[in-house]
Formats: C-alpha cells, structure tokens, sequence
C-alpha cells in the first residue's frame, strides 16, 4: 500500500472514530467502546515487545493492574489530583517493569513468556492478599474522574470519556508509530528477525528489549489508569493471566507486527464476545474454534491478510 | 522434625501429580516445540470422563480409568492432526494461540457436558497408615506408586524401544533425524497420544485425591510449566526432578512461611533457578 | 449420579415450568434483569441463584403476575453471566440498562462483580438488589437504590465467636480463603469475640479457591495443637479441609462458616469424616431447619432442576418477591425512586425463605441491608442438623453498619 493510501486510510479511520459515538444508538455499546480503546493502548504495548520484538509477554494485564492499583490508591493516599496520578501511574508500571524485566529477558522464547506469566501470576496473588494496601478482593471503589464535578467539561458523561480516551489512544498509536520507524524501532525487528546476529555486529540487545518491554508495560499502566478512573472500580479479578492472553489474543487476531493491528484486534477482542452471547452456553466453545480457525487460516491477522488480498488486486489492476 | 517429614510426604503428592503433568507438557515441548496450553483442560477431561463412567454408567474404576485412558490416545491425536499440525510451520506463537482456543474449548466442552460443580472420582481407599507420627493416607499412597509406574514406564519407552529412540532423535536434531529414515509425520501423533494418556492419567489422580473442576486444569497447566522451566524444557528427569522440588517447595512454604504466599514463594524458587541456571536444573546448557 | 443426563431433563423441566407460567399471559410484560455467575468457579453460587429467581418469577406468573394500578405485569426474566468478574458485570448491568431498557436488576453472588456494580448504580434509573455478595462494603455507603438479603459476614462472625467462646475454647487455628474480603471479616469479627472471653486465634492460614490439597496447612496446625479449628471459605475447598483434617489425624472440634449443601460436602468427604462439623451461619436453608417456605422451595427446584438447591439460593428468591411487594406498594414500574424508597418501607414478604429479623418492622434497614438469623448447624449422621439460634442483634449491628462509610 502506498503511503498516501495509508494515511487516507488512517485519516478515515480517525473520522469514523471521532463520529462514533454519534451513530451508536444504544449507550451500552459506547460503553464497550470505551473498554475497546483502553484495550487498544494495551495491545499497542503488547505489539511493541510481542509484534515488532518477537518476545510474547504473559503479563500486559498485570501491568495494567499495577497501573490502575498506582493511580487509585495515590488519589487515595496522597490527595493527588487525577491528572496527576495518571501520569504517574506509567512511571511505577515501568519501575516494576525495568525490576522483572531484567532477569526475566535473560532467557529467550518461551522460557521469557512462563517467566512473565509467572509474573502475572504473582502480581495477582499480591493484589489478593495485600490488604493494608489494596483491599484484597473486595477492590477499591469510587475512584474519581478526572475534572470537578461543575468543570467546563464533565467527565462523568460517557461520551466525554470516550473522546478523552480516543484521543489519549490515537496519541499513543502515533507514539507507538514513531518508536517503530525510530532507529530504536528498526534495532527492534533485527532482534525479532535475528537476534545473534545483532549481538553479533556489537548491538547490545539486551537495551534494546528492555527499552521495549518496559515501554509496553507503561502503555499498560496507563491503559489501566484510565479503566481505573473510568469503571470507579478496581480489582484484582480484571489483572489476572486470562486477561493478559487477551492482549495477545489482540495483537495477533489484529495482525501482529503492524500499527493497525492492535486497534482492530482490541476491538475484535471486546466486542467479539458480545456477538457470540446468542451461543450461550456454547459461547466459550465457539469462541476457542474461531480462535484455532483464524490462527490456521489468516495466521497475519485481519491486517495482514487484508494486506495480502489488496496487494494480489493491486497485481491484478 | 515430623513436622517436616510430614510436609515432605505432602508435597510428594501433588508433586507426583505435577510430574505427569509436566512430562505430558515436556515431551510435547521437547519434540515439537509447541507450549501446549491445553494439556491441562484435556487432562481434565479424562479425568472427568472416568467419573462418568464409574459413577454415571457404573463401570469398575479400572475400566473406567482403561477407556478414559485410550480415550485420551485418541484425542491427542486428533488434537496433533487437526489442530496443530496446520500450523507446524509457522511462527511458534501461532501454536501457542491455537493452544489457547483448544483451551476454551475443551473447558467449554467439559462445563458442557460435566457441570459446574466440583466432580470427585469416588473409590473406597479411606485407610489412613501412620508412620512414626507421620500420616499417609492410603489414596495417597497409591497416587503416589502409581506416579512412580508411570515415570519408570515412559523413562523406558523413550530409553528402549525404536519409537522411543525415533522420537528422541527428533527431539535432539530434527533434520538429522529425517535423514535417518524417521517418519516425522508419524512422531507427533505418537508424542501427542502419550502425553495426552499421561495427562489422562493426572486427571485421574486429580479427580480421586483432589477434585475436577472448572479451572482446576489451566490452573494445573501453569504448574506444569513452572516445572518445565524448574527442570529443564524437554527434558524427562528434568520434569519429574522439578515436578517434586515444586510439590515440596509448595509444601514446606505452606508450613513454614505463609501459606497465602506459597504460589509466590514457589515462582520466586523458579525465578531463582532460571537466573542462577537458565537451562534449568537437568538441562543441558 | 448420572449429571449429563440430569442436566438436559432438568432443563426440559425448567423450560416447562418457566413456559408454563407464560401462557396466562396478560397484557403486560416487565423484564427484570438478573446479572450474576452462570459460569465458571463461581457458579456454585451464582446458577443456582439465576434460577431461584426464574423460578419466583413463574411462580409470581402463575398467581396472576405484578398489579400495579389496573394493570397486570408478567414477569420476563433477563439473565446475563458476569463470570463473577467485576468488568463482565459492569457490561451485564450496562447492558441490561443501556440495551434492555431493564430497571430492576437481581441476583449478585460474589463480592467482587457486585462492589462494582454497586459503584456506579446510584447514578442509574434502576434498583439493584443483591444476594449472597457478603461484603460489608456493599451496604455501608447508604446506595438509595440498592438492597441486600444476605447479611454481612462480619454480623455472622460476632455471633459465631461468641458460640465458640461458650463452649470454652481457647486457642482457635483459623484455615480459611483469607484473600476474600468477607471471609476476613468474618475471622475479625469472630476474634473480638473470642478475645473478649479471653480465648486467641493462634493462626491464620489461608487457602484459595482452586486448592484443593490443605496437607500443609493443616500439618503446621496439628503441630501448634489447638483446642479448635475455625474453617471459613467456599464449600469445594472447604470440604477438603474437613477431609485432610481427619486424615491427619486432627481430633479437636470443627466449626466453619461454609454454607454447604449436604450434598456438597458428601462428594469429597464421608459423612464419618464430616461427623460433629460445626457450621456457624446466617439460618439459609437445610432440610432439617426449614420452614414451610423452605421445604416447598427445596421440592419445587429441586423438581425444576433436577438438582437440590444451593443453600444460599434463596437470597435471590426473596429479593424476587420483595421486588414483587415493592412494586405494588409503589404502584408503578417505572418510577425507581419510588420503588427503592417502597424497598426500604417494606414489611417481610410472607413468601420469603430465609427467615428475616426486621429492623424497625421493615425487611431492609436504613442501609438497605436485611438481616436473617444466624444458626449453629452441626453434621449428625449425614444431615445439616439445626441445633441453636445464635445469639445475633441485628438493631445493634444495623446501627453499627451506619456508622461506617
């Protein structure tokens, strides 16, 4: 595709976004947008260390976790205004990330993926048991909004927050666009294409990755702060492995190494579900199909294998 | 000092559990390279099918465990061929979300058809023996000798016989191994239908000393590859070395430390292992 | 027990009874909605709570529906599986209103889906009402629109401390799901108890939901030799506890806060190894201790079902017919205010299950919390038998659960 496709493509999609909320009718599914672009901040990082790395992380929701517990209980404790907290809330994410990230990127393929599940795993079970600070399962509530009640803008209304969202989510798309075509970003794919081989030239790789596995888990925490302020609700449930398989679930379904992906996999993922209600109790079922079905049969991702097809018409024309 | 004894006997028995478990996930690993997520939730199935039998269809336990158990052959290998094998050669992250549909799936399958509540297979082994202060229930016991079997039966399957040679040849160099002659086509179907029988086996186990329910088997999976990392990807003794140091470490964390924190502890013990020695403890490096 | 087949005859049966009620249909519908866990380790709690309230409602069907003014409304129930997760709950209550157009919501098992439920209801034109959720959080904030069967764990716990500091015990081992806000509770409220008659716990150890080996909790417990052990979490596990203890040998008194069905607890235990077992508990439903009420609810699910119900169960059945009385003393389906202003007035429905201590005559206090009694139930030769009230002051407590925020 050209490059003046691709930004009409993304101008469209823009617009489409920007319109959404008007042509929902029916509120519930602003609701699930909301969620979607939150989903689309995480699997944004998710692609950077999983898509364009080739390391698949097992603890996006964790990190989110630890951003939505970070930006709660600073309000909480410190009187901190929001904004605030949801700056900072990135920044303990990627504390925690630059701690499990350096022995954790020691070892290679799916080594690298239990570690980090098992880190997962034990951010969970620390949110569960840790009372004195995170209320254990009962999980914190009232978590504020961001902006007074009589401000000039009211975020307690849905549509606000969805286009305060949507413009924090395209902001970290196109973050997520600069690092990739950064030279960063390019050191990146050669590790994902060959890793001793980079080593071998004089890279030291191991910066390299743990620049991207930090600066996925702060898209992470931030798109835990803003779930955080969002629901008012916050607990351990929401930060556990199923949740960070989502995220994976997200960039590949999406197409895995490319920036559309995640935002279409992100939606894919929350609203996916929805339309499989009509199952019923076979919902998990046919859900678990069309999974193992697209991974044989559009192994790219929805962006890939668009790809594909546009280019065979583009031979054709 | 019975005290530790005591834990000792303790972790060894869900610690045998661990070991099938893990030698299910490491054969699989080890020849194929693939994570299969699913081995827990199919594990589970077997162990669900052999409840029906015996207390729905009042088949003898042993029978029941024998068609559970080629019941699990059969569904391995439907699992290597038609889910799998399509994406052999792509990117191994492929496999591994594929595993994760598989996973959905069967736990959907076995809500369906087993329930939500909790499931335990029934025997009549209630005898507890006592051993200088230290308790060992009769079930136990059993669970325990019968994990012992099961080791030493796949240590000389894969030692002795020509299959078990092919698939070691596989295993250390897959190229090589095609040169010699070995069916790389017929491999999988037999690495898929023994680990799945192994997992059928743990299900069992599950099922009578514990119970079946739902999550019980992705939770036993995470386990299992915590073991896998324990003792050395694709490796045997690996496997059932790491199987038993979890099961214990569990155990004497429980006891000793905080029994709130014992999943923790033993991921701290992985992480441990893995930085001090990354090919884990019977690897090669 | 044959359970696949069990399973499709009792929904046969259930599809019978619930179109059965349908077919006197009248002129209007109202749909109430019902969010709550149908699947996964919840379940337990929340199915068997998802159908007590479709039963009540083609029970309410079939004597001829709501009246409200000259109109009469049938009942349609909407229920949406929350997997007992707090964001599938969000988006099942959303969409119940946002989608559905529905105003009364039901059901809410679990603690964690029904904290954040509760965080946003009071900003909706809706009513919630709770059930087995045992958190005390739910209650303590005054949500105008929302109301609560089941007490708070804590006003159990009290009473229970007490019961076990009667029957002179002095150093209690607690094995419970600790991780869980209203198990903790239940502990802390029990240890006041304790202390004040100069007994301790000496231990807290934990398990949660998917353990199912309690050997090395149990071994560091026998080590410390209580004089009783206090068992408090989910009945799967909790029924292993039990089971361990006797296998290593354990010998002291029993008690638990469970809520297990006989049933339950005999799949994983013998009734020998449950023999003497203590349940200190609100006075929810067993066989031996129910009311007319009780024994008509335990015979019409398990016909519909096809399965005995979850001792719990009826939390959801007696918010159905106190929604029921709310609406007509409300008169109308559309006002919410009103119907959850009519909730806090309302007198216990003559329907109801549980046996209710009204606070000022009315079912829910000023918190929107109703209290049950709590009972002392201990295992005798296989059945849950009731063998005392626990002493429990549910005006003094109702007056305390104000006082918090």
């Amino acid at each position: 595709m050209k490059p003046g496709l691709k930004l009409l493509v993304a101008g469209a999609a823009l617009a489409f976004f920007v319109a959404l909320p008007q042509l929902i009718t029916v509120k519930y599914y602003l609701h699930l947008s909301v969620l979607a672009l939150v989903w689309v901040i995480a699997a944004q990082g998710q692609n950077l260390i999983q898509g364009y790395t080739g390391y698949v992380s097992i603890v996006q929701a964790g990190f989110m976790g630890i951003g939505a517990y970070s930006t709660a209980l600073m309000g909480l404790h410190f009187d901190l205004p929001v904004w605030l907290t949801i700056l900072l809330a990135p920044c303990v994410t990627a504390i925690f990330a630059l701690a499990t990230g350096y022995p954790s990127l020691r070892v290679k393929g799916h080594y690298f993926a239990i570690v980090t599940l098992a880190f997962n795993m034990v951010i969970f079970i620390v949110l569960m048991n840790f009372h004195q600070l995170t209320q254990g399962e009962a999980g914190i509530t009232g978590i504020p909004k961001p902006g007074s009640r009589d401000g000039w803008i009211n975020f307690r209304d849905r549509e606000v927050y969805y286009y305060f969202v949507l413009i924090v989510a395209v902001a970290m798309t196109a973050l997520a666009w600069l690092i990739v075509r950064s030279r960063v970003g390019q050191t990146l794919m050669s590790i994902r294409q060959n890793e001793d081989l980079v080593g071998a030239i004089g890279i030291a790789a191991w910066k390299y990755k743990l620049f991207a596995f930090v600066v996925s888990a702060m898209f992470a925490g931030l798109a835990g702060a803003l779930y955080a302020h969002y629901q008012s609700f916050i607990n351990p449930e929401i930060f556990g492995v199923a949740q960070s398989l989502d995220a994976i679930l997200a960039v590949i379904v999406g197409g895995s190494g490319t920036i559309a992906g995640p935002v279409i996999g992100a939606f894919v993922v929350v609203f996916l579900p929805e339309y499989l209600r009509f199952a019923d109790s076979f919902r998990l079922i046919l859900y678990g199909l069309l999974l193992v079905l697209a991974t044989i049969f559009m192994p790219r991702g929805i962006v890939g294998t668009l790809a594909v097809v546009w280019s065979k018409l583009e031979r054709r024309g | 000092m019975i005290e530790i004894l005591q834990q000792i006997v303790n972790g060894v028995a869900i610690g045998g559990v661990y070991v099938l478990i893990a030698l299910g996930l490491t054969t699989v690993f080890g020849i194929l390279g693939i994570a299969h997520f699913a081995h827990g939730s199919v594990s589970m199935f077997g162990g669900y099918l052999t409840f029906f039998l015996v207390s729905g269809m009042g088949f003898p336990l042993l029978l029941a465990i024998l068609v559970a158990l080629l019941t699990g052959l059969v569904i391995g290998m439907a699992i290597e061929f038609l889910a799998y094998r399509p994406v052999r050669n792509a990117n191994h992250i492929n496999a591994f979300i594929v595993a994760l549909g598989l996973t959905m799936m069967v736990e959907g399958l076995n809500l369906e058809f087993f329930g939500h509540e909790q499931v335990v297979i029934p025997t009549d082994l209630g005898r507890v023996f006592n051993i200088g202060g230290v308790t060992l229930p009769e079930l136990r016991l059993y669970v325990i000798l019968a994990a012992a079997l099961l080791i030493l039966a796949m240590t000389i399957f894969v030692e002795k016989t020509k299959t078990g040679q092919a698939i070691r040849a596989v295993a250390e160099n897959r190229d090589a191994a095609i040169l010699m002659g070995v069916n790389v086509n017929t491999i999988p179907l037999v690495v898929f239908a023994i680990s799945t029988a192994l997992g059928v086996c743990a299900g069992v186990m599950v099922g009578s000393l514990f119970a079946i329910a739902p999550g019980i088997g992705e939770g036993l999976v995470v386990k299992g590859f915590a073991v896998l990392i324990l003792g050395g990807l694709g490796s045997i003794p690996g496997a059932v070395v790491g199987g038993l140091v979890l099961g214990i470490t569990e155990a004497l964390a429980a006891g000793f430390i905080s029994s709130a924190y014992k999943d923790v502890i033993a991921f701290v013990v992985m992480i441990t292992v893995l930085l001090v020695r990354p090919q884990g403890l019977m690897g090669k490096a | 027990m044959n359970t696949m087949l069990t399973k499709w005859t009792a929904g046969a049966a259930a599809a019978l009874v619930l179109t059965g009620g349908a077919v006197f249909a009248a002129d209007k519908t109202l749909d109430i909605g019902v969010s709550d866990a149908l699947t996964g380790g919840a379940a337990v709690y929340g199915l068997p709570q998802a159908n007590a309230v479709k039963m009540a409602a083609a029970e309410i069907n079939a004597a001829g529906g709501i009246a409200v003014g000259g109109d009469t409304y049938m009942l349609n129930v909407i229920a949406y599986d929350d997997k007992a997760n707090p964001t599938e709950a969000s988006n099942a209550v959303r969409k119940l209103i946002d989608r559905d157009g529905v105003k009364f919501i039901l059901g809410f098992c679990c603690s964690g889906a029904t904290g954040a439920v509760a965080s946003f209801i009071e900003n909706e034109d809706a009513v919630m009402l709770v059930g087995n959720a045992a958190e005390r959080s739910i209650t303590t904030r005054e949500i105008p629109n929302l109301v609560r069967t089941r007490p708070p764990a804590d006003y159990t716990g009290a009473a229970a401390g007490t019961f076990v500091a009667d029957k002179g015990h002095k150093r209690v081992a607690v094995l419970g799901a600790l991780d869980v806000g209203f198990y903790a509770s239940y502990v802390d409220a029990f240890e006041v108890e304790l202390n004040k008659a100069g007994g301790e716990i000496i231990s807290r150890e934990a398990f949660s939901l998917k353990d199912r080996d309690m050997s090395p909790q149990l071994t560091k417990i026998r080590e410390q030799q209580p004089d009783a052990i206090l068992v408090v979490g989910y009945v799967e596990p909790a029924a292993f506890v039990y089971r361990q203890a006797v296998e290593l040998g354990i010998d002291v008194p029993r008690y638990g806060f469970t809520s297990g069905s006989e049933e339950q607890f005999l799949r994983v235990a013998s009734s020998e190894q449950m023999e003497g077992v203590w349940d200190l508990r609100p006075t929810e439903l067993t066989l031996l201790s129910a009311s007319d009420n009780g024994i008509a609810y335990h015979k019409n699910y398990s016909d519909t079902y096809g399965i005995a119900p979850s001792p719990s169960s009826p939390y959801a059945y007696d918010q159905t017919y106190a929604l029921k009385d709310a609406i007509e003393a409300a008169g109308t389906v559309d006002d919410t205010q009103a119907v959850a202003a009519a909730l806090r007035e309302l007198a216990v429905p003559d329907e109801v299950v549980m046996q209710y201590l009204p606070v000022d005559g009315t079912m829910f206090d000023v918190n929107g919390q109703a209290y049950t009694s709590n009972g002392a139930f201990q295992w005798q030769s296989g059945n849950w038998v009731f063998v005392q009230d626990l002493p429990s002051d549910a005006a003094a407590y109702s007056a305390f659960l104000s006082t918090i925020d």
